[in-house]
């Protein structure tokens, strides 16, 4: 079916006989327990004396807790206890984002006096049964003073601040609003300027598996979860740093996991409500999150609205762009988010020379966001629905706009326009292969004579890369370590960091293990999902178990390989060379009579120490942590084509083709199978998917009957074409689990828009493409009823636009409200001569979160000169300037890139506010106080 | 997702089960197939003290022959009725709507009564009930009636039925034997409920409609008659059809409504067309030049 | 609330309980029965993970009381395979088909496909698919589970 079934033998594999497990579609050592019922998913464990746990939940979106009343719930027969937050404050945890930083707003598992979205846990009821803790938190009053909530980005923009403390709803932000100098120019030049708006709906991961928690703590210094997660090594390290207890052992175990695609990165409310009441109460107490609560009150995903202009000349070459993205972060995201990656990415595979943005993140009485495959997918939708219609609207065939403007490999190394090295992707030479595969010219023939009857089909083509297999860049992104053994039994095992939520890393990691290591697949078992065997690992997360944790295992393996053959090469005194290992036999060159079973050589290096050669260290164990680099780029190319029922919207997938570089293929049936689940939740994004919130907060798809997951009916059958060139990481593997859900989108949209093109464009991308939105652009009317509630929706933005200025960055150097009302009267001389001489506190406003540090300021005259401070060192300035109030000066960094920061401060009394300009980044919020102030 | 407490009874006769709906002065919900039951009560949506459980009612299953009609047991499962013989003969519209009605392993469980009683507005069964001109069954300690499907169905699941009463089956007329099957729905999946769905069935004697009975469902409160259709439809000759304007009046009962999965306004359009279409094939018109 | 003692048969074996009235047969048998193969998915007959076969049919078991399936003939998927091990031709083509990722969805698919495989039927592919809508696949994409559906039919290997 592919190449890729065909392994093929790269150079530099040392010593390996014909058996080749590398490329082999090897059944997965996953399946038989889980197709006999036999697998361990949270739920299914249950440990002596457990009590069960459900959640009283707020029934608003935002106010004032006045009074809860437990009294009757108490007493119902069968509760044990009823936490609130002033109870599990006795056991203090700081919740921290996917990142590992703290969170800027106060956030703790149970509301305290207030609550911000429906479904904010208030109360933990323990009871001996989940039936019975249902209803003693059905028993639970509360008494709130409603607050109008803060629903939409446009609210929030325009709306009172949600989160106590904070001066506007901005989450986060970073870049320059309006388009200026050359990007202004280039654009103002450009022959054709086409835009492209975006509105991305909210999305639940929904895992087959919801949320999943059992905690115990055993003794006063040990702490045990079982808990269903994307890795129990990071859970462990979130944990351990959380609750700030070294005396603490945390073991963490998550054997077999229901799929996550983002959610389960980190504990969030409910798992932490549990952990603390675990450690208070001493007993295992056990929270099994019900669908009901997963769809209205677990992390949801992706709410952003983004607008992107590119101007183009008349040959349809790229100049310039901009893109402004707004994300709804909810009230409490697992990351304050706006997104950084969205524009890091937007170009690197296209030839423009020039990129400006803004972003910014908005908290809103809404679930927060966490991460959803592809988190930043939002630049390939955009970037290539808007490809199509300039394509459209230049005249040129879609592929050749493409063509015109791709890196291909021949441009390479080049730098993208922010910055980003670019010497190894391949989407111009996926798209080439794509094309020779798919006849379009007689597609297009057939679309023809398809119009003639009535019948609308649509092509969609759409190119992308990707960053996968992240470590060492940002917390918690780290290398991989494999731990190796031969037993003494012969049998291989092995302990990795990496962990499946399905990825089927037992399989794929067995096979780099017994391929490297020249014995049979079925003799190696891998063991995952306890962080008390294997090191440190993030876990799945950025696509990188199969660059990362495969580097690791390939590298162990041939350093195990190694060991066999010196102790082999010694015991019968051959050359280490002559020694080659097959099928678990260990040869040596020209001499078949003294080939040994491995198992031999291993109970000689386990039990016989004496026969050992001088300095070998005895067993044949061996580990490795595989530092790959940053990251490592995939590439794509996929074709859709559909069918649009005219009459009623409805949109049909006739045929998908993706041709996908991921570098060297472990097992094409988990690549396919990585792919194929990406493309199905793509098609779910831009056809059925959608968790919209009521004007009040309150979450409307409560069920599945309500947010519509794709049937087997929705998804077509996948072809692939592996166009497969090895990367630089051991082994040749890049990432491959998050790409289906990140060029599915545009790729499908792209089909449909073309499908409608005889009717008109989808002027604005509004998603779900809902059958009723899809008549809107057929019948050029509005039948869905989108446009009135956009316009609306333009309305209460322009109008934020002009009357709160806090809220935009636009007006961001004006000073914090704090300033404004001193005491005494209005803002005095006196205010804008204070010195700035000394140490403050700042907090950066970084795409990942805030930034947290010290600033050393000093002058002489006019002249500044001092350092900034933060947990990862000191950078030291001079020859900055001071005055007026108004303090300038530049910081040049080197990690994670070369950029020279220029500061613009504006100190107010023991205030200060501005900006931090951050190279192509563009500028950044800065906020600070004298330090020793409180 | 634990149903509040209730008692749980299961009567093995309809007298014993009316004693026990009347003895519970309303706080008792009758199950039978419990597919649209048990979320409720899983949600906690619906929190009875008593539940009543009809599936092991004798002689409470079943299709049989009446005389001019066919009448269906109420916990007459769904997947047995679809493949049922007689239903296949005598009523090949509800056969068609009911291969709609959720998945396969729904409809293993699922009932026609249940489904009937329910009274779902996008559901297949009470649509097909008011369009063939059923008559549901109704018993109570006070007696047993009988109430057409048409006036059976008040708001979204809500029927006319008192907390005392029980469905004990549904009674469907003869519709002469080649007979014209109208159905179409439109659903974003299969098994979901429709966004707008008509069945229905017509007569057609020498090229006249000589009776007919259509409804819609997911196109208001409650399944829809198009009663005022029915009217004009009967006597037109089959060459004269004038199908969008027969569309506007079939529209007339409708009171489409905007929810989470469409706008009015599409079922409204898509009505339309459907409509016309299903009319076009059933009847083997052409499409006019 | 009522208590209920039920006696039936889960995978052959004759199982008697007590339960409450409002405990679903899915927690029964997860619970009380020990069979945690049978996954609980969205408790509103949705997703499908939760399908046994009772009485020869694949229902939901979110979807019936446990005091329902007194007297009945219960199949999960840990009833299955063989003892020792052999896989059941179902089990058997989800795996040559690589039909399952995270797993969890997958006890309710094999038994939708063993209830409609069992005792000589002889579904069409068509048929099996049809079937396959009343089960939500969050990882697969379907792919694995239509080659599966492809073996089961036409006895063909992946």
């Amino acid at each position: 079916m592919s190449e890729a079934d065909a392994p093929a033998r790269r150079e530099g594999a040392p010593g390996i006989g014909a058996a080749r497990w590398i490329g082999k579609r090897v059944p997965r050592k996953e399946d038989a327990r889980l197709l006999t019922g036999r697998g361990q998913y949270t739920d299914d464990v249950m440990l002596p004396g457990t009590l069960h746990v459900a959640f009283a939940r707020s029934q608003i979106a935002r106010g004032n807790i006045v009074s809860i009343d437990t009294g009757a719930a108490l007493d119902v027969p069968g509760v044990h206890s009823i936490m609130l937050a002033k109870d599990l404050a006795r056991q203090p945890i700081t919740m921290m984002s996917f990142f590992f930083t703290p969170s800027e707003v106060p956030i703790t598992p149970l509301a305290d006096t207030y609550v911000q979205y429906v479904g904010d846990p208030l109360a933990l009821v323990i009871a001996e049964t989940r039936a019975i803790a249902e209803d003693a938190a059905a028993l639970i009053a509360v008494e709130y003073e409603e607050l109008e909530p803060v629903v939409t980005v446009a609210q929030a923009m325009g709306g009172p601040p949600i989160h106590p403390g904070t001066d506007s709803n901005v989450s986060a932000e970073i870049g320059d609003e309006e388009p200026e100098g050359e990007l202004l120019d280039a654009l103002n030049a450009a022959a054709h300027r086409v835009r492209q708006t975006v509105v991305h709906q909210r999305i639940s991961q929904a895992p087959m598996e919801n949320r999943a928690i059992l905690a115990t703590r055993e003794g006063p210094e040990e702490l045990t979860l079982y808990i269903t997660c994307q890795s129990p090594h990071n859970i462990a390290r979130w944990v351990s740093l959380a609750l700030g207890l070294p005396e603490a052992a945390i073991r963490v175990i998550a054997k077999d996991v229901g799929g996550s695609f983002g959610l389960k990165n980190t504990p969030w409310k409910e798992e932490c409500a549990v952990i603390c009441a675990a450690m208070l109460f001493g007993r295992p107490l056990k929270w099994t999150e019900d669908r009901y609560e997963a769809l209205t009150a677990s992390a949801q995903a992706r709410e952003a609205e983004m607008r992107l202009e590119v101007g183009f000349d008349a040959d349809g070459r790229m100049q310039a762009s901009h893109g402004i993205y707004d994300c709804n972060n909810g009230a409490y995201p697992q990351g304050a988010d706006n997104n950084i990656a969205v524009h890091m990415f937007m170009w690197p595979a296209y030839k423009m020379p020039t990129y400006g943005f803004v972003s910014r993140g908005w908290y809103t009485n809404t679930n927060g966001l966490a991460a959803y495959r592809g988190p930043w997918a939002m630049e390939s939708l955009i970037r290539e629905t808007l490809l199509d219609k300039a394509a459209r609207k230049i005249g040129i065939d879609p592929v050749e706009i493409r063509r015109g403007n791709l890196v291909y490999l021949s441009d390479q190394p080049t730098t993208s326009c922010m910055g980003i090295p670019v010497d190894d992707i391949t989407p111009g030479e996926c798209l080439e292969k794509l094309v020779a595969n798919f006849d379009i010219p007689a597609f297009r023939r057939e679309q023809a004579n398809a119009r003639r009857e009535g019948r609308y089909l649509g092509l969609g083509i759409a190119t992308y890369i990707e960053p996968t297999g992240s470590a060492g860049s940002m917390a918690p992104m780290t290398g991989e370590l494999a731990q190796v053994r031969i037993e003494p039994t012969g049998k291989v095992t092995a302990a990795m960091s990496t962990h499946s939520q399905g990825h089927g890393t037992a399989t794929t990691m067995a096979q780099c293990i017994a391929d490297r290591l020249g014995v049979r697949y079925e003799d190696v078992t891998v063991y995952e999902g306890d962080n008390t065997r294997g090191g440190f690992g993030p876990g799945a997360a950025g696509s990188r178990q199969g660059v990362i944790g495969g580097g690791a295992a390939i590298r162990a393996s041939e350093m195990l390989a190694d060991k066999v053959k010196t102790l082999a090469a010694h015991l019968y005194n051959a050359s280490p060379e002559s020694v080659s290992i097959e099928e678990g036999i260990v040869h040596i060159a020209g001499a078949p009579e003294m080939s040994r079973p491995i198992g031999e050589l291993a109970n000689i290096a386990y039990g016989e120490p004496h026969r050992l050669p001088p300095g070998f260290e005895a067993g044949l164990e061996v580990q490795f942590r595989y530092q790959p680099p940053p990251m490592t780029m995939t590439s794509a190319a996929h074709a859709c084509v559909v069918e649009v029922d005219a009459d009623t919207g409805f949109v049909k997938i006739l045929r998908w083709i993706a041709s996908e570089d991921c570098g060297t293929v472990i097992n094409p049936a988990v690549v396919e199978g990585q792919v194929a689940g990406g493309l199905a939740q793509a098609i779910g994004m831009v056809l059925l998917e959608d968790m919209p919130y009521d004007a009040r907060g309150n979450p409307m798809a409560a069920t599945f009957k309500d947010y519509l997951l794709p049937a087997i009916t929705d998804v077509p059958i996948f072809e692939y074409i592996h166009a497969n060139t090895p990367s630089k990481t051991i082994g040749g593997m890049r990432g491959v689990g998050e790409g289906g859900a990140i060029i599915g989108p545009p790729t499908l949209v792209n089909a449909i828009a073309d499908a409608l093109s005889p009717f008109g464009e989808i002027e604005e991308l509004v998603l779900p493409l809902t059958p009723a939105r899809i008549l809107d652009v057929i019948e050029q009317r509005d039948v869905s009823g989108t446009a009135r509630l956009r316009a609306g929706v333009r309305e209460m933005e322009e109008a934020a636009a002009t009357a709160i200025p806090q809220a935009g960055p636009a007006n961001a150097m004006a000073p914090p409200a704090a300033s404004l009302v001193l005491p005494g009267g209005t803002k005095t001389a006196a205010a804008t001569a204070a010195a700035i001489d000394g140490d403050w506190n700042l907090v950066l406003k970084m795409p990942m979160g805030p930034q947290a540090m010290v600033a050393h300021f000093q002058t002489d005259g006019g002249v500044l000169s001092g350092y900034l401070s933060a947990s990862e060192g000191r950078q030291e300035f001079a020859g900055g300037s001071w005055g007026e109030g108004c303090a300038r000066f530049e910081v040049k960094v080197e990690q994670p890139m070369k950029i020279t920061l220029k500061y613009d401060l504006q100190v107010d009394e023991d205030a200060i506010s501005g900006r931090c300009k951050m190279g192509m980044f563009g500028s950044a919020k800065v906020t600070g106080e004298r330090a020793g102030r409180r | 997702m634990k149903p509040a407490p209730f008692d749980y009874v299961a009567p093995t006769t309809v007298a014993e089960a009316c004693q026990i709906l009347s003895e519970a002065g309303g706080g008792a919900t009758v199950i039978a197939g419990g597919q649209t039951l048990m979320p409720l009560l899983n949600l906690r949506m619906s929190q009875p003290f008593i539940l009543v459980d009809v599936n092991r009612i004798e002689g409470f299953a079943g299709v049989t022959r009446v005389s001019n009609g066919t009448r269906i047991g109420p916990t007459t499962r769904q997947a047995d009725a679809l493949n049922d013989k007689v239903l296949a003969r005598e009523l090949p519209a509800l056969v068609q709507a009911l291969s709609h009605v959720g998945h396969h392993q729904t409809r293993n469980r699922g009932t026609i009564g249940g489904s009937i009683a329910l009274g779902e507005p996008a559901a297949e069964m009470p649509a097909t009930a008011v369009a063939l001109g059923a008559t549901i069954e109704i018993a109570s300690v006070r007696g047993t009636r009988r109430v057409a499907a048409r006036d059976f169905y008040i708001g979204p699941y809500m029927t006319v039925l008192e907390p005392d009463e029980l469905v004990t089956g549904i009674v469907y007329p003869d519709w002469l034997e080649g007979h014209h099957v109208l159905f179409r729905e439109v659903a974003r999946r299969p098994g979901d409920f429709a966004l707008v769905g008509m069945v229905g069935a017509a007569v057609v004697e020498s090229g006249t409609i000589a009776r007919a009975g259509l409804a819609w469902f997911g196109m208001g409160p409650t399944p829809i008659g198009m009663n005022r259709l029915e009217g004009a439809l009967v006597g037109e000759a089959l060459d004269r059809l004038d199908l969008d304007a027969l569309a506007a009046v079939g529209l007339a009962d409708a009171a489409p409504f905007d929810d989470h999965h469409a706008s009015a306004e599409y079922r409204r359009t898509v009505g339309r067309r459907i409509f016309v279409k299903t009319m076009r094939e059933a009847f083997a018109l052409r499409e006019p030049a | 609330m009522s208590e209920h003692a039920i006696q039936l048969t889960i995978n052959g074996r004759r199982h008697t309980g007590r339960v409450e009235a409002r405990t679903s047969l899915g927690d029964f048998l997860r619970a009380d029965a020990g069979y945690t193969g049978v996954h609980i998915g969205c408790e509103h007959g949705v997703c499908g993970a939760c399908t046994v076969v009772v009485d020869g049919r694949a229902v939901r078991s979110c979807l019936m009381l446990a005091v329902q399936a007194d007297g009945a003939e219960v199949t999960t998927v840990e009833g299955l395979a063989d003892p020792e091990g052999t896989l059941h031709p179902v089990q058997q083509a989800m795996r040559d088909a690589h039909g399952l990722q995270c797993g969890f969805c997958t006890p309710g698919v094999v038994m939708t496909f063993a209830a409609l495989t069992a005792e000589g039927a002889k579904p069409t592919e068509e048929q099996l698919i049809a079937a396959m809508s009343g089960h939500i696949c969050r990882c697969t994409g379907y792919q694995g589970i239509r080659k599966a559906a492809r073996i089961l039919t036409s006895g063909d290997t992946a």
